[in-house]
C-alpha cells in the first residue's frame, strides 16, 4: 500500500499527503528531506510542510502533471537526511506573572510544579511547522504526561514572547493574541521580525530546547 | 501627499499580494480583487503589481495637496472629485486642496485607489500590502487612520480622460471540487453547489462565512495542512468558510471544494447578507476564466499604446 498520495489543491497548490495523520517521527523527517529537494527545484513561489503534508504552490500552474508525478519519486526518494538543522536554545522563566497557568496544569496533571518544568524542559522539540500568526511554531511533541487539551475559554490576549502547551505541543508566542493554550514560561527571544532576513526565529525541521531561568522556578 | 480627512469604515494599503513566506506562517495580504489593483495601475501607467488604496464599505475622505492624476477601480461607492461624482474603471485629475470622498453603496462593497507614479512606500518581506493581524507592511503595518499622509510625486500635467470596463462582478462562483469530501458526509459537496448561501456578519478580510437554511455539520477531522485564499473549508458547524487574502497559512478543517482564481475576487464586493452559489468547474475551464482575465489586460494595454 502506498503510503502518501499526491494532488492539485486548486490551481496551483500541488500536495503531498500522508494516508496518515499521526506521521511517525521517520516520516516526519522524510517530508521535511522531500521539502528540501522541492525547494531546490525553484519551481515553487511557496512551499508549506504541515502535521502530515508538504503543500507546494507552482510558479508555473500549467507544470502540474510533471510536479505531480516528480513530487511523488522525490517522496519516494527522500530519506532522512541530516539536512542543515538548527538548534535554538530558549531561556524561559517558568511560573509566576511568566506562566500564569503552571500551578493549574500541575495540579491538573497531578505533578508539583518543578516536575513540570523539569518535564517541559527536559525534552528536545523539533518545529513541526509554522501558521496561526507569523512565526508560531508548532514543536513536537510534548511529553505524555503534560498533554491537556486546550483550555475551554481562550484567553483575549496572550502576551508576546508566552511559553505554552496544548494537547501534543508546545509554542512560542511570536505577538500578543488571543489563544487558547495553557501558559508556562515566558522567553524575551524575538521570534518574527518582518525587517530581518529570515524574518522567522524558527524553519520547519528546526530543533528547540528550553532552558529554565534562575528567575522563575527552575 | 494625499491627507487622509476620514479613514471611514477600513481603508488599507494593498498591492497584489506577499508571496515566498507562507512557511513562515506569514498570510498573503493583499487586495481582496488584484485584478483591479492591476487596471487601476495601467490606467495610470504605473507598473500593474504597485500598492493602491484598498476602500472597505466607504465613508472616507482624502485631500490631494498636490496636483494628481488617480483612478478608481472595484465597485462603486459613489466617490466625489470636489463635489462632482467619479466612477470606477476611470482615471481623474485632481487640483492640489482638491478632495476626494467615497459614500456607500448597498451593492458594492470595496474600491480602489491608485494616484500616478504610485504612492512612496517600502515594501516589507517583498511587497507593500498591509498585513493588519501581524501588524506589519503597507503604512506603518496598520489601516489608515485620519491625520496620515502618503506621499506621491505631483502630476505635472492632467491626463486626458481614459476609462476601462471592469469584468462583471458576479454572484455565481465557480469551484472546483475538493480533496476531502469524500471523508465529508456524502453530499456535502453536491448541497455547497446548489445553495444558495448567506454572506455572514462575521465575514471580513481572512474569510467570508456563509450560511444557508440546511448546514454541513460533521464530525470530521484532518491532519492540519496548508491552505491558502479560495479554499472553502467546513467546519463542524456546518458553515462554510471562504478562505480570503488574509487567511491563515494552515488549517485543519475538512476542505470541500476551491474558488477558481478568477472568480475570488466577487468576494470583494460581497456583503453581509447577500446571496452567492457555487458552481462546479475543471482545471480547463478554471485556467480558461483566468487566462481570460490576462486577456482582459492585454488588450487594454494594447488599445491605450494605440491610442
Amino acid at each position: 500500500m502506498l503510503e502518501a498520495h499526491s494532488y492539485l489543491l486548486g490551481e496551483n497548490a500541488l500536495v503531498v499527503a500522508l494516508h496518515t495523520d499521526k506521521p511517525s517521527p521517520s516520516e516526519q523527517r522524510r517530508l521535511f528531506a522531500l521539502t528540501v529537494s522541492l525547494q531546490h527545484s525553484n519551481a515553487f513561489l511557496d512551499i508549506v510542510p504541515a502535521k502530515a503534508s508538504v503543500t507546494a504552490y507552482l510558479a508555473d500552474p500549467s507544470q502540474y502533471q510533471y510536479w505531480l508525478k516528480k513530487a511523488m519519486l522525490l517522496w519516494q526518494e527522500s530519506e532522512e537526511v541530516a539536512f542543515n538543522v538548527k538548534t535554538h536554545h530558549i531561556e524561559a522563566i517558568y511560573g509566576g506573572e511568566h506562566g500564569p497557568d503552571l500551578i493549574d496544569v500541575a495540579q491538573r496533571l497531578n505533578l508539583s510544579a518543578k516536575q513540570v518544568v523539569l518535564q517541559h524542559s527536559e525534552s528536545t522539540y523539533q518545529v513541526e511547522f509554522l501558521g496561526f500568526l507569523p512565526g508560531f511554531a508548532y514543536l513536537g511533541t510534548l511529553p505524555k504526561a503534560l498533554q491537556l487539551p486546550r483550555k475551554s475559554t481562550p484567553r483575549k490576549q496572550v502576551p508576546k514572547g508566552s511559553v505554552a502547551i496544548a494537547e501534543d505541543l508546545s509554542a512560542i508566542y511570536p505577538s500578543s493574541s488571543p489563544g487558547g493554550w495553557h501558559l508556562l514560561a515566558h522567553c524575551a527571544h524575538t521570534l518574527f521580525d518582518p525587517t530581518a532576513n529570515p524574518p522567522s526565529l524558527f524553519a520547519p525541521g528546526d530543533k528547540v530546547i528550553f532552558v529554565p531561568s534562575k528567575e522563575g522556578i527552575c | 501627499m494625499l491627507k487622509v480627512i476620514k479613514q471611514g469604515v477600513m481603508a488599507s494599503i494593498q498591492d497584489i499580494g506577499r508571496f515566498g513566506y507562507r512557511h513562515y506562517g506569514v498570510c498573503r495580504s493583499g487586495a481582496l480583487d488584484p485584478f483591479a489593483v492591476c487596471l487601476a495601475n495601467m490606467l495610470l501607467d504605473n507598473p500593474p503589481h504597485h500598492a493602491v488604496i484598498e476602500i472597505t464599505i466607504g465613508l472616507a475622505e482624502f485631500e490631494f495637496t498636490q496636483p494628481c492624476n488617480f483612478a478608481l477601480t472595484g465597485g462603486c461607492l459613489n466617490a466625489k472629485l470636489a463635489g462632482r461624482s467619479v466612477y470606477p474603471g476611470w482615471r481623474y485629475y485632481a487640483h492640489a486642496g482638491d478632495r476626494l470622498t467615497f459614500a456607500t453603496s448597498a451593492i458594492a462593497q470595496r474600491a480602489y485607489f491608485a494616484v500616478q507614479g504610485s504612492f512612496a512606500l517600502e515594501p516589507t518581506l517583498s511587497s507593500c500590502s498591509t498585513d493588519l493581524q501581524a501588524g506589519f507592511g503597507g503604512h506603518q503595518g496598520r489601516a489608515l487612520q485620519s491625520g496620515d499622509c502618503l506621499n506621491y510625486e505631483p502630476s505635472p500635467s492632467a491626463l486626458k480622460p481614459l476609462g476601462v470596463k471592469q469584468p462583471e462582478y458576479k454572484k455565481q462562483v465557480r469551484v472546483l471540487k475538493g480533496p476531502h469530501c469524500d471523508k465529508l458526509p456524502a453530499g456535502s459537496f453536491e448541497q455547497l453547489v446548489n445553495g444558495p448561501w448567506t454572506i455572514s456578519e462575521a465575514s471580513n478580510r481572512m474569510g467570508s462565512r456563509l450560511n444557508s437554511k440546511a448546514l454541513l455539520s460533521h464530525d470530521v477531522s484532518i491532519a492540519t495542512q496548508a491552505v491558502h485564499p479560495g479554499v472553502i473549508q467546513i467546519p463542524p458547524s456546518g458553515e462554510p468558510i471562504v478562505l480570503l487574502n488574509d487567511c491563515q497559512t494552515t488549517g485543519g478543517y475538512p476542505i470541500v471544494a476551491t474558488v477558481i482564481d478568477a472568480d475570488l475576487r466577487m468576494f470583494s464586493q460581497l456583503s453581509a447578507n447577500q446571496q452567492c452559489n457555487f458552481v462546479e468547474c475543471d482545471l480547463i475551464q478554471a485556467r480558461k476564466a483566468s487566462d481570460k482575465l490576462s486577456a482582459h489586460l492585454a488588450q487594454f494595454r494594447l488599445a491605450k499604446n494605440n491610442n
